[in-house]
């Protein structure tokens, strides 16, 4: 255990994680609205009428969260030029990944939301002459988001952490950059460490936040 | 589109991916029960009153759900032999990852567990004159343990698809003999889709099952009524 720290190569070398830092706010930035915005449209493919699109959003939904996230981005990137005779980038493999299976997770989100909302406050927002979409806007929505927030925002926090795994196919990213600093400069304890402070330190606000959100909602309710 | 698919080649390597189905269930088993018991530990850490107990169990279980999964195989297999001195092999590393932090995730379980049930249980408890340990076990934890259930097992499916970046380690689960089929075979797309639909189905078969189990134990109910 006498093993001296010596954090001097991460120091000296703080530009390539940096730049890995900016790939992975750059997926994440990219994936996380999209998602949210595909997520929405599956959750109302999932209320639709027609029995067909309500399986198909099913199907979608329980094959991105029932596989590993690996095997889909290791798809997108190998499998899937394949079949389509088209080869992704990395970048894009791994956006194809990130937001399928998030939107995936989002639409259950969105769905369970709009679930949440009894009956009677549509019955009451049209009672007092409101037209649907004012009832939407003015009622269910606002309640809804309250209500999605601390998920979304737990959702944020796997995305971010998933966007570690776009390493995998050469994404450089946050943690394929540290992994080649660590093997070019032999401190892997080190290099490795401080990569996983860097994320702690993006990640844990929103965690932080989250569940002071999620108590604060609780004694609300 | 007209890709003529062909799992013949899947098929002719079938003991390989047999072999990688054997090494996901093992590290899946191990690390399952080894996080259960360090989620254990750490619960009753932090349930504890004491300050110096309680900290230490804090900063772990928020590190380890505050980071990637990812960096936890990279750290216990490229950092922590460092630390020890000891170098580890892909199996133990894996382990050690995911126990870890599958723990951090089974300590806030059952926390939660425990601490939804509420004070009025123990206080009858005790003043019909049950001790301590008793409470514990006769009243605490048949009702905290049903409550527990639901999320233990949700977390436990997380671990399954977890194990799947053991593969990063070079070690042969399910993912990282797929690899090898497919530098073998060049057949990626067979390959691949064939594992994402045995993880897929295995996991939509354990969670039909949990649905089940959930259901019938919710028939002879612990918790008191509402």
């Amino acid at each position: 255990m006498d093993f001296t720290w010596d954090f001097s190569s991460v120091v000296q070398n703080y530009p390539v994680l940096l730049k890995g830092l900016g790939m992975t706010a750059l997926l994440w930035g990219v994936a996380f609205p999209a998602s949210m915005l595909i997520g929405f449209a599956i959750s109302l493919g999932a209320r639709s009428r027609f029995g067909a699109l309500r399986a198909l959003t099913r199907v979608y939904v329980e094959v991105f969260r029932n596989t590993p996230v690996i095997i889909q981005l290791i798809w997108f990137f190998y499998a899937f030029p394949i079949l389509t005779g088209y080869q992704f980038s990395p970048v894009t493999a791994a956006l194809c990944g990130l937001i399928l299976n998030a939107s995936a997770y989002c639409s259950e989100i969105f769905r369970g939301g709009m679930a949440s909302i009894p009956n009677g406050q549509w019955e009451g927002a049209r009672a007092v002459g409101m037209s649907h979409a004012q009832a939407l806007r003015r009622i269910i929505v606002p309640q809804v988001l309250a209500r999605m927030l601390p998920a979304f925002t737990n959702r944020g926090i796997e995305l971010a952490k998933n966007t570690s795994i776009a390493s995998v196919i050469a994404v450089q990213e946050l943690m394929y950059q540290g992994r080649a600093l660590s093997s070019a400069y032999y401190h892997p304890l080190e290099t490795l460490t401080t990569v996983a402070v860097i994320y702690f330190v993006l990640i844990y606000p929103g965690a932080f936040w989250a569940s002071r959100f999620e108590k604060r909602f609780a004694l609300r309710a | 589109m007209n890709y003529e698919w062909d799992f013949g080649a899947v098929w002719a390597h079938r003991d390989m991916l047999l072999a990688g189905a054997f090494g996901t269930l093992k590290i899946a088993a191990v690390a399952i029960l080894m996080g259960v018991v360090i989620g254990a530990v750490l619960a009753i850490m932090r349930l504890s009153k004491r300050r110096w107990l309680e900290l230490p169990a804090i900063w772990f279980t928020e590190f380890y759900r505050n980071t990637p999964p990812l960096i936890h195989f990279f750290w216990a297999f490229y950092g922590l032999p460092v630390l020890i001195g000891v170098s580890l092999d892909p199996y133990v590393a894996a382990i050690i990852a995911l126990s870890t932090q599958s723990g951090a995730f089974y300590a806030e379980v059952i926390r939660g567990g425990v601490v939804s049930v509420e004070r009025g249980q123990w206080e009858g408890a005790r003043a019909i004159g049950m001790k301590p340990a008793q409470v514990v076990r006769r009243v605490i934890l048949p009702q905290a343990a049903q409550r527990m259930l639901p999320p233990f097992l949700e977390r436990s499916f997380e671990l399954i698809k977890t194990t799947a970046l053991a593969s990063t380690l070079a070690y042969s689960d399910l993912m990282y003999q797929a690899m090898q089929v497919n530098s073998i075979t060049f057949r990626p797309l067979e390959v691949y889709t064939f594992v994402a639909g045995i993880f897929f189905a295995s996991l939509l078969f354990l969670s039909v099952l949990a649905h089940l189990l959930e259901r019938r134990l919710s028939r002879f109910t612990f918790l008191p009524a509402s």
